[in-house]
C-alpha cells in the first residue's frame, strides 16, 4: 500500500495502524500530534486506527514559544 | 462613542461586517492577553488600536535587549522595565481612550482562574506548554473564546477554541505536558513569523468580538520558508480531562 507521509510517498504493509507506522518509523514519541488527509486524530485512536492507500499522513510537533 | 472616536476607528466602521455595532461591541470588551512577548507585542498593538475596550495585559518577565528584535511592543529605553507596564505605557500612547490593566505576577492556579472569568476572551500568548495548558483548561472551565498561537524558527501554530468546544480544546490536539525541545531561546525566531502569529491572533479576537465567523475548529500551521499554510481538522478526543470526553478521567 502507499501513503504519503509528512508529504513523501512511501510503501508500507497493509493493515498497518497508526500506532504501528509511527513505532516502526521510531517517532512514537511525546510531544508529537498526527492528522490523516487534514484530519487531527486525537492521541488515543492511533492504536485502532488503520491506514488506507493514498492516505496522507503529517506528523508533527508541539510549538509552546512566543 | 464621542466625535473623536468616530475618526479614530473610521477605516473599520467604513466595514459592514464592523459598522457602529460592532464597534460599540469592541469597546464594550474585555480580553486578557497572557504573554507580552513576540506575540503578545502585535497582539496588544491592533487590538488596542482597534478599541477593545479594556486589555488586561498579564507577563512577569522585564524587558531584555534580547526581546527587541522582535517583541515590537517595547524600545530600548524599556530595558530593564516590567513588560506589563511598558506595554501598558506604549498602548496608552496608541490610545488613550481604552483601559489597561496589568498583571505583573505570573498567571497561575487561582488568579488565572479570576483572570479569565471576567474577560470576554483570551489571547495565549505565552511561551511555554504549562502555561498553555492551564489557558486552556480555566478558558473551558469559564466557557471563554481562546485563541491561541505560537512560533519557533520559521514555523508556526494557530487554533481558535471556541464553546461549546464541539471540535475539541487545546488538549485534545496535545495531551502532553512536556515542554518541547525547541522553543524562541534555544532554537531562535525570526521576528516577522512570531509577529504573522500575534497579527492573526488580533484578527480571530476581533472577528470573535464582533461576530464575524472565526476560524474555528481547525489548527493552522504557518511554514514561514515555503509561506505555505495548512489548515487540519480538530476533533474532540473522547479521553480529554479538560473539556470532558465520555470516557475522560478528570485531571
Amino acid at each position: 500500500m502507499r501513503i504519503h507521509f509528512n508529504d513523501e510517498p512511501m510503501q508500507c504493509a497493509d493493515s498497518l495502524t497508526l500506532a504501528n507506522l509511527l513505532e516502526h518509523l521510531r517517532l512514537l514519541k511525546p510531544g508529537v500530534a498526527l492528522a490523516v488527509n487534514q484530519i487531527i486524530v486525537p492521541r488515543e485512536l492511533w492504536e485502532a486506527q488503520e491506514l488506507h492507500d493514498g492516505d496522507q499522513i503529517l506528523l508533527f510537533q508541539a510549538i509552546a514559544g512566543g | 462613542m464621542n466625535d473623536t472616536d468616530f475618526m479614530r476607528y473610521s477605516r473599520q466602521l467604513l466595514l459592514e461586517d464592523v459598522a457602529f455595532e460592532g464597534q460599540k461591541k469592541l469597546l464594550a470588551s474585555r480580553v486578557l492577553i497572557v504573554g507580552l512577548g513576540g506575540l503578545g507585542s502585535p497582539a496588544a498593538l491592533y487590538l488596542a488600536a482597534a478599541g477593545v475596550g479594556t486589555l488586561i495585559l498579564a507577563d512577569d518577565d522585564n524587558v531584555h535587549i534580547s526581546n527587541l528584535q522582535r517583541q515590537i511592543l517595547f524600545t530600548s529605553q524599556d530595558i530593564g522595565q516590567p513588560k506589563s507596564q511598558a506595554a501598558q505605557r506604549h498602548l496608552k500612547q496608541l490610545n488613550p481612550g481604552i483601559e489597561l490593566q496589568v498583571i505583573s505576577d505570573r498567571l497561575h492556579g487561582e488568579a488565572l482562574n479570576q483572570a479569565v472569568s471576567n474577560v470576554s476572551l483570551v489571547l495565549d500568548c505565552s511561551d511555554n506548554m504549562a502555561t498553555r495548558q492551564a489557558i486552556n483548561a480555566a478558558c473551558v472551565t469559564h466557557n471563554k473564546p481562546l485563541i491561541s498561537a505560537s512560533a519557533v524558527g520559521f514555523g508556526g501554530q494557530l487554533m481558535v477554541l471556541t464553546p461549546p468546544w464541539e471540535h475539541g480544546c487545546y488538549r485534545c490536539v496535545w495531551p502532553d505536558e512536556n515542554e518541547p525541545e525547541r522553543n524562541c531561546r534555544t532554537a531562535g525566531v525570526l521576528g516577522p513569523v512570531v509577529g504573522v502569529m500575534g497579527t492573526l491572533q488580533a484578527l480571530e479576537a476581533i472577528k470573535v468580538l464582533t461576530g464575524i465567523i472565526p476560524a474555528s475548529g481547525s489548527l493552522r500551521l504557518f511554514d514561514a520558508r515555503q509561506h505555505s499554510w495548512r489548515a487540519l481538522s480538530m476533533q474532540k478526543s473522547a479521553r480529554c480531562p479538560v473539556c470532558g470526553g465520555t470516557d475522560a478521567h478528570p485531571l
